[in-house]
Order: structure tokens, then sequence, then C-alpha cells
């Protein structure tokens, strides 16, 4: 792709939001429920006034970062250890598959009751959301790992651990990144659900708040901030990834 | 300086397949031995028992005089294909194979083999930017960067054109000729076994057995046009009729006692 040539998937979205204003400013349109983007920024510039709007993206992004961690961590524990035997796999597998067939947002109520309405119910959570992509993700990286490379690992001497660590781990590499970009979207999905069920601070307030106090502007701004969030977040992970990614980058490929 | 002693191998697969049967084969210190054969006989299997990646059913392999059990650091292997590790750089790529090696003395011998296979300045690349034929030459490099007692190579170049694989053919002899590995090799192209070997042991299948042993007495470097070499390519080939004469009916056997329809 050229440079500069995203510009044009602005087109759209930026075309949107000018015919919108312009509608709303000829009196064509209410905009009440559907306020122009200058709406949009005035209430998103008196939230970072006053200082609110920062309270909230600091309270999600600590949950979805704390909640994305223990996730991770778990999955990719539990997924290493099954990947490597066969009998933790015989042992643990099928309760976690069992437990995954249960929708994750179904803990809710059982959480509540275990752990109270406040942080931890709400980590829990995220950190259910977390798991099962990256524990299923490098589960069957493991388990798909090219038994030639592993031979070339045993013809020149490597030991258990050294193929674990040398052969095993580099080929999941790319799958366990995938993955764990899955479970962050999945975080910031489940961050939503957990700041719905009850919350005085984050973006997940910001939204119910706008829905009791009819006002859109507040919803539309906190929509947009998660997007932008995700990217971002998304954006990191990426470009932490990269330098180990490198050898995979899929400039030329052969037949 | 590397002696190779293959003894009443026998190996069954788990399936009840019967690969190979009663395989003795003895390889001397330098040696080339070339391993012929058609399709199933069973050779890959053999090379997958020496290198330790499998295990035999009967019989022993023993290097200079010890029983195997398991990989072993003398020897070492070229397989089918490439198989380089992708998240590698091919220098590092090389140096994979010297694990055993100071880490010094790994880098310089990398950087040196890199060299001598003809890529130097290509050492930063990632094995998926590499042609096929230049990837076998890495893991020519790799088998040898930890000084092999025994190299085994799996009909390494089959994937090849015939250009690229003649090159190799000089390219691996040479090496041969500066470091002194014992080599077997696998392979299905008459030519090249005898272009490199100095004993060519013609395998027959169901189950696979060594059909016979024939030296190669011709001088190096060979000439592919000199009528000795056609010579020894015929007797090859008698040798391979005979094989596939005394094949089981329904396993290849030619009618007629023995007049294989490529010759
Ligand atoms: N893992 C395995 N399990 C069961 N049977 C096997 C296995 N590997 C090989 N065999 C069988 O053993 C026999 C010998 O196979 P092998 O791969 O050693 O033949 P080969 O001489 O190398 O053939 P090719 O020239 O086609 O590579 C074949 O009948 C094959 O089907
Ligand atoms: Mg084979």
């Amino acid at each position: 792709m050229r440079r500069g040539a995203w510009v044009v998937g602005l087109i759209i979205p930026a075309g949107l939001a000018i015919v919108w204003e312009i509608a709303v400013r000829a009196g064509l349109a209410p905009g009440r429920l559907m306020p122009p983007p200058s709406r949009l920024f005035q209430t998103a510039w008196a939230l970072a006034r006053s200082g609110e709007l920062q309270t909230h993206v600091v309270a999600t992004m600590a949950r979805v970062l704390l909640g994305f961690a223990i996730g991770a961590a778990a999955g990719t524990l539990l997924g290493m250890l099954n990947g490597a035997s066969a009998w933790a796999m015989r042992l643990l597998d099928p309760s976690i598959q069992a437990l995954r067939a249960i929708p994750s947002i179904a803990w809710v109520p059982l959480f509540i009751l275990w752990l109270g309405i406040f942080e931890t119910s709400k980590l829990a959570l995220i950190a259910l959301g977390v798991f099962f992509p990256v524990y299923l993700g490098i589960l069957s990286a493991i388990r798909s790992v090219d038994r030639k490379l592993i031979e070339v690992g045993r013809v020149f001497g490597l030991s258990r651990t050294g193929i674990a660590l040398r052969i095993t781990w580099p080929a999941v590499m790319p799958t366990w990144i995938a993955s764990l970009r899955t479970g962050l979207g999945l975080g910031f999905m489940f961050v939503v659900a957990a700041e719905l069920m009850g919350a005085s601070e984050g973006l997940g307030y910001l939204l119910l708040d706008g829905q009791q106090m009819g006002r859109a502007d507040s919803i539309l701004v906190a929509m947009i901030i998660f997007a932008v969030l995700g990217k971002i977040s998304d954006g990191v992970l990426v470009a932490l990834s990269r330098p180990v990614l490198r050898w995979q980058d899929t400039n030329r490929i052969r037949l | 300086m590397t002696q190779l002693v293959v003894k009443g191998i026998g190996k069954t697969y788990a399936d009840g397949t019967e690969a190979l049967r009663g395989v003795d084969i003895h390889v001397g210190t330098g040696e080339i031995v070339a391993i012929l054969g058609g399709s199933g006989c069973g050779k890959t299997t053999l090379l997958r028992l020496i290198a330790g990646l499998d295990r035999a059913s009967t019989g022993t392999i023993a290097v200079d005089g010890v029983a195997l059990n398991g990989t072993h650091a003398a020897i070492s292997a070229v397989f089918q294909e490439p198989r380089l590790l992708p998240w590698l750089t091919t220098e590092a790529n090389i140096a994979f194979g010297g694990r055993r090696l100071a880490a010094a003395e790994r880098q310089a011998r990398a950087a040196s083999l890199l060299a001598r296979v003809g890529l130097a300045g290509h050492g930063a690349r990632w094995p998926r930017e590499l042609s096929g034929g230049q990837q076998q030459r890495i893991a020519i490099a790799r088998a040898l960067i930890g000084h092999p007692g025994v190299l085994l190579l799996d009909e390494p170049f089959s994937a090849l054109d015939p250009f690229t694989r003649t090159s190799l053919h000089d390219l691996l002899l040479d090496l041969w000729r500066e470091l002194r590995p014992t080599v077997v090799m696998v392979t299905h192209d008459i030519e090249e076994a005898v272009v490199l070997a100095d004993r060519i042991v013609v395998m027959r299948p169901h189950p696979g057995r060594v059909q016979e042993t024939l030296p190669v007495d011709l001088p190096r470097p060979r000439d592919r046009l000199a009528p000795a070499f056609d010579l020894t390519k015929r007797n090859v080939l008698r040798a391979i009729n005979r094989s596939l004469a005394e094949a089981p009916s329904g396993h290849g056997a030619a009618a007629g006692g023995g007049v294989s329809p490529w010759v």
C-alpha cells in the first residue's frame, strides 16, 4: 500500500460526520438522540476538563489490563501444561472444555454472589473471558508444532527442555500472540458487561449513566473512547510482538 | 574418524508393517555409502534408526564399537526437506547444528561455513527468503558444523533441478574431502550414487533387505561422461533389475525374469 493510502478509509466516516453536522445545524434533524459531532466534542471536552473522563478511562483500563494479565497468564500456563503432558491433558482438558460451554456472562450472578459487586467479581469475569481463547490458542498451537522440526532438535542434541524452549516455544509464538489479541478484545467486551452490572466509575458507568439520564452524547463519547482504547491496546500488543515475529513477515511468500 | 556398523537390523512398525529385516551394513571411517532402492524399501526407516529418531525392533547399530541408544553426538543428518528453523536467520540455523561447540567457535564456524556453501552475505536473511537449493546448502552446513563423525543424508537433492543438484554434489564432495565424515546417503538417483559413493548398497523391498553391495572403483574427481562411469551405472542397473526380479509378485516384479522396462 502506498504511503497515505489509508486516508481513503476516512472518506465514509468523515463524510457521514459532516453530513450529519450540517443536517442538524440546518434544522433538518433533531439531533437529540443522535447528537452531531460538534456536540460530542463539547461533551468530551467538558468531561476531560472536569477530570471525570480520566477517572473513567483509568478505572476501565486498570480492570481490563489486570483481568487480561490474570486470564492470559492462566490460559498460557494451563495451555502449556496440557500441551506438554498428555496426562495433565486427560485430567484437566475435559473440565476446561465443559466450563467453556457456559457462556461467560452467565457467571455474573454467581461471581457477584461469591465475590461481591466490587472489583473482584469484575476482574474474575474479565479474566475468564480472556482465559479461554488464550488457553485454546496455545494448546492447539503446541499440539500442531511440526514434528519434523522437533526431530531436527533431537538430531542436534537438544534435551526435552531445550526442544520446548528452542523449537516449540518459537513455533507457538505467532498463534499465542494472535490468541492474546483475541483475548484482549474479549477483555474489552467483558469490561463493559462488568461495568454495566454496577460500577461507580469506568466507561461502562458512563454508558449506563448516559442511558439513565437520556444523554446520548455521553453514551457516544464512551463508545468512541472504547474504540480508541481497544485499538491502541491492540496496537501496543502488535508493536511489542513485532520484534519476535519478524521472521514471519509475509512480504515474500513462496509457493 | 568414525566407523558405523549396522548389524541384523529389523524394524516392524506398530501397525505391523515390516519395513526392514536383517540389514547388515558396515561403513568404514570416512567412507561414502549410497543406499539405493525403490520406494518403500525402508531406506528412510534405516536412516531414522541410525539417527536415533526411531528404535529398531531387532539388531544393533554401533559407532566405533559402541552400541547406540537414541541420538548420538557424532551423528548428524540432512533430511529430504531442508527443515530449517524459520525463526532463525540462515547463519543462526547453521550455528544451531553446533550446539555442542563453545559459543565463539560456533560463531566463527557458522560464518565460515556460510561462505563455504556459497552464501556469504546471506547470513542475516530468513530461511523463507532463500531458494530451495540455498536452503538445502544451509542444511548441509548445519549438519557439518559440529564435526560429525557420521553424516546421514536422506535424498537431500531429490527436490532440486539437475543444475542445482550437480553443483550440490560438488559442494558435498568438497566438504567431505575437507572434513572426512563417514557418509550414508539415501538416493533414488543412480547417477548421484555413482558420482558420490565409494560403495553402493542396493536394497529390495517387502521387507526391506540388502540385495547386494557394489564397490565404485572410479578415481575422484569423477567424470560423468567417462565410459567407466557408464559401465558402473550399468552394473548398478543390473543389480536393481535383480532386486526387482526377486521381489515377490504383486510388488513390481518384472515379468520374464528381470528385464526392467527402463534398461
Ligand atoms: N511411521 C510408520 N508407520 C508405519 N509404517 C511405516 C512408517 N514409516 C514407514 N512405514 C512403512 O515402512 C516401509 C518403508 O518406508 P520408508 O519410508 O522407510 O521407505 P523408503 O525406502 O524411504 O521409501 P521412499 O523412497 O519412498 O522414501 C513402507 O512400507 C512404509 O509404508
Ligand atoms: Mg524415504
